[in-house]
């Protein structure tokens, strides 16, 4: 029989929740081993590999020249490289440091000692190499996941949906938001998730970025129909899509 | 529907629907149940098979989903938030399995299983019409026909408006037809049934809670429908005949450039709609890799990919096209091909928009326009 293709987590700047839904799954991760070989996952064991990696999943976002480099590194061992979660596919939270001039930023966070710690503008993993695959959201959804690994497998593309939230939301029949009374990103967000917050009672934060040729416009009519001001809708978008601005 | 025509194949005139409705009841074929025995039928549904009724959700929204006491049903409600259109095309139907060991095997499935659908509105049963006939156009869609023989259809009739969305006098679905096997209308004291099929006749019988109606109820059903026809009114200013025409010449409209802005694509107007049926193919394979399932599942014309074909190109791209393509496909496309139009008039796609994308405003706007030219051309 064939080896098991051998799979690797890393991480960068995030907070490496993606990797623990990947712990997390429980028994299905059982079934996962028996199809794949993991031989580096700091967050769940000690061991290390230093061969080439037939898959590679990546967390976190690339701030700094040491991280560049780290990824170029990974990028160059792996047949395969994976965005895992929002800090990786479109630079997350993490791209909020976009916002300020660096040097504020590094004085805000080190004070005194922020000439030891030099910085770059916050970027997603494909903008510094080739991602093959994207695993959205903040944190992945564990059956998008699933369904990643296994069209990895089969050597077939993913299609990451190129329609907003509200798609799945209204097939799972909750209640919109909006008629609650509360703010949803729903309706400008990438698909995927199968709507997981709301059918759980929470809002969309628009993790998974903005979805393929959204109608900002049209959806700032909405918001100002719920007296919902401009302003708030401009820093959710920012909240995790601001190194988009280095896409273009 | 054992002895009865699931479909109209011609729309009938008006003229012989007022003669249906309110000239040929037949006394015996109407029953009557008292109105505090209500929940009590319910219950003695359970032991005939799955049910599935009405419940409230919250803020104003209510769902079709299985109950199993009757504590949970609403009698009086407003549009589900999805139709219960997915009970006979299911949100995500498995049509095939596969499984490679040795050799490949590959299994067609089709997905049903007994149901009693409770309290249906006739805008709903009106969109169950549209879906039957297209299902069975050639090629037949088997796994919906299959389905749809396993669901009792038990309606519940409306004696007015749910809210200011709806439109179903204009269509001719505020009143029952055909396409269901009881029909529940609320009278004073009691609800009257009309006992449409061999299946309703079932239920009837096995749960034995209903007596004969009389004249006199007949009567009273007589006089509730006269009142019906004041209450309920033609929504749109022109009438069913001349929609195709309208169409014809609205291919220009302004109004769909003003969709244009507006529309934010989430798809919400064809997910809620009773008469959509667009879906798409998926596969999935279990962690084996050996073994899997396709599936259909709901898709709308109203997503970017919908129209996207290879080489990238996508024929759909604008949002005005697209919403003009759902409307040309609830009032245009569907007269020529099935004789129908494929809109009930629930009023879903309205009351969903987020972006207030009105189904009657687009109509009288499209009216107005369509006169002005009208106008100019005799001028």
């Amino acid at each position: 029989m064939k080896s098991k293709p051998k799979v690797a987590f890393f991480d960068f700047a995030c907070c490496e929740g993606c990797q623990l839904q990947v712990a997390n799954m429980g028994e299905l991760l059982l079934e996962v081993l028996e199809i794949v070989d993991i031989v580096e996952f700091r967050e769940i064991m000690s061991e290390k590999w230093d061969g080439q990696f037939d898959i590679a999943f990546v967390e976190g976002s690339i701030t700094d020249e040491h991280a560049t480099e780290r990824v170029k590194k990974i990028r160059e061992r792996s047949k395969i490289l994976v965005a895992l979660g929002s800090c990786a596919t479109i630079g997350g939270v993490n791209g909020m440091k976009n916002s300020f001039p660096l040097e504020e930023v590094r004085r805000y966070v080190y004070g005194e000692f922020h000439k030891f710690f030099p910085t770059v503008e916050t970027k997603a993993v494909h903008q510094v190499v080739k991602v093959d695959y994207f695993i959205h959201g903040c944190p992945i959804y564990q059956p998008e996941f699933l369904t990643v690994l296994k069209c990895i497998l089969q050597g077939i593309p993913y299609y990451v949906p190129e329609y907003p939230v509200c798609v799945e939301c209204k097939l799972n029949e909750n209640v919109c938001m909006y008629d609650r009374g509360l703010s949803c990103m729903g309706p400008v967000t990438k698909a995927g998730c199968n709507s997981w917050c709301i059918n759980n009672g929470n809002i969309c934060y628009g993790c998974r970025g903005l979805t393929v040729n959204p109608n900002t416009e049209g959806f700032k009519e909405v918001l100002r129909k719920h007296n919902i001001p401009e302003d708030f809708l401009i820093k959710k978008i920012e909240m995790y899509n601001k190194c988009k601005e280095l896409d273009k | 529907m054992e002895n009865v025509p699931f479909v109209l194949t011609k729309l009938p005139s008006k003229s012989i629907m007022f003669y249906c409705i309110f000239s040929h009841m037949k006394t015996e074929q109407y029953k009557i149940i008292e109105k505090y025995l209500i929940k009590e039928f319910v219950n003695r549904l359970f032991p005939i098979s799955k049910v599935v009724a009405p419940v409230y959700k919250g803020f104003g929204n209510y769902v079709f989903e299985e109950i199993k006491s009757e504590e949970n049903v609403t009698f009086k409600y407003i549009p589900t938030i999805l139709p219960p259109k997915k009970y006979l095309l299911p949100k995500k139907e498995t049509i095939l399995e596969f499984k490679k060991n040795q050799e490949l095997i590959i299994q067609p499935v089709v997905e049903y299983e007994n149901l009693i659908l409770f309290g249906v509105h006739t805008c709903d049963i009106a969109g169950f019409k549209c879906l039957n006939k297209v299902m069975s156009d050639t090629p037949k869609d088997v796994s919906f026909l299959l389905r749809k023989e396993h669901i009792v259809i038990i309606g519940i009739e409306c004696n007015d408006y749910c809210d200011q969305y709806a439109s179903c006098a204009f269509v001719g679905a505020h009143l029952p037809t055909t396409g269901y096997d009881l029909m529940f209308t609320e009278l004073n004291d009691i609800f009257i049934v009309h006992v449409h099929s061999s299946k309703g006749t079932n239920i009837v019988e096995k749960t034995g809670l209903f007596k004969p109606a009389t004249d006199a109820h007949i009567k009273e059903l007589r006089e509730l429908r006269e009142k019906k026809a004041k209450i309920f009114y033609n929504e749109i200013p022109t009438e069913r005949r001349y929609i195709p025409d309208l169409f014809d010449r609205s291919w220009n409209a302004s109004v769909w450039k003003e969709l244009e802005e507006k529309c934010l694509s989430c798809g919400n107007c064809t997910a809620v709609c009773p008469t959509c049926y667009c879906f798409d193919i998926a596969e999935e394979v279990d962690l084996t890799l050996k073994s899997g399932k396709r599936f259909r599942i709901w898709f709308s014309c109203q997503l970017d990919p919908f129209a996207k074909v290879a080489g990238g190109i996508d024929f759909r791209k604008e949002r005005s096209a697209r919403q003009r393509h759902r409307f040309y496909r609830k009032f245009r496309y569907h007269v020529d091909r099935f004789g129908m139009i494929f809109c009930t008039g629930c009023g879903r796609c309205s009351r969903t928009c987020m972006a207030g994308i009105n189904l009657k405003e687009v109509l009288i706007s499209l009216i107005k326009e369509s006169e002005a030219k009208i106008w100019r051309k005799w001028l």
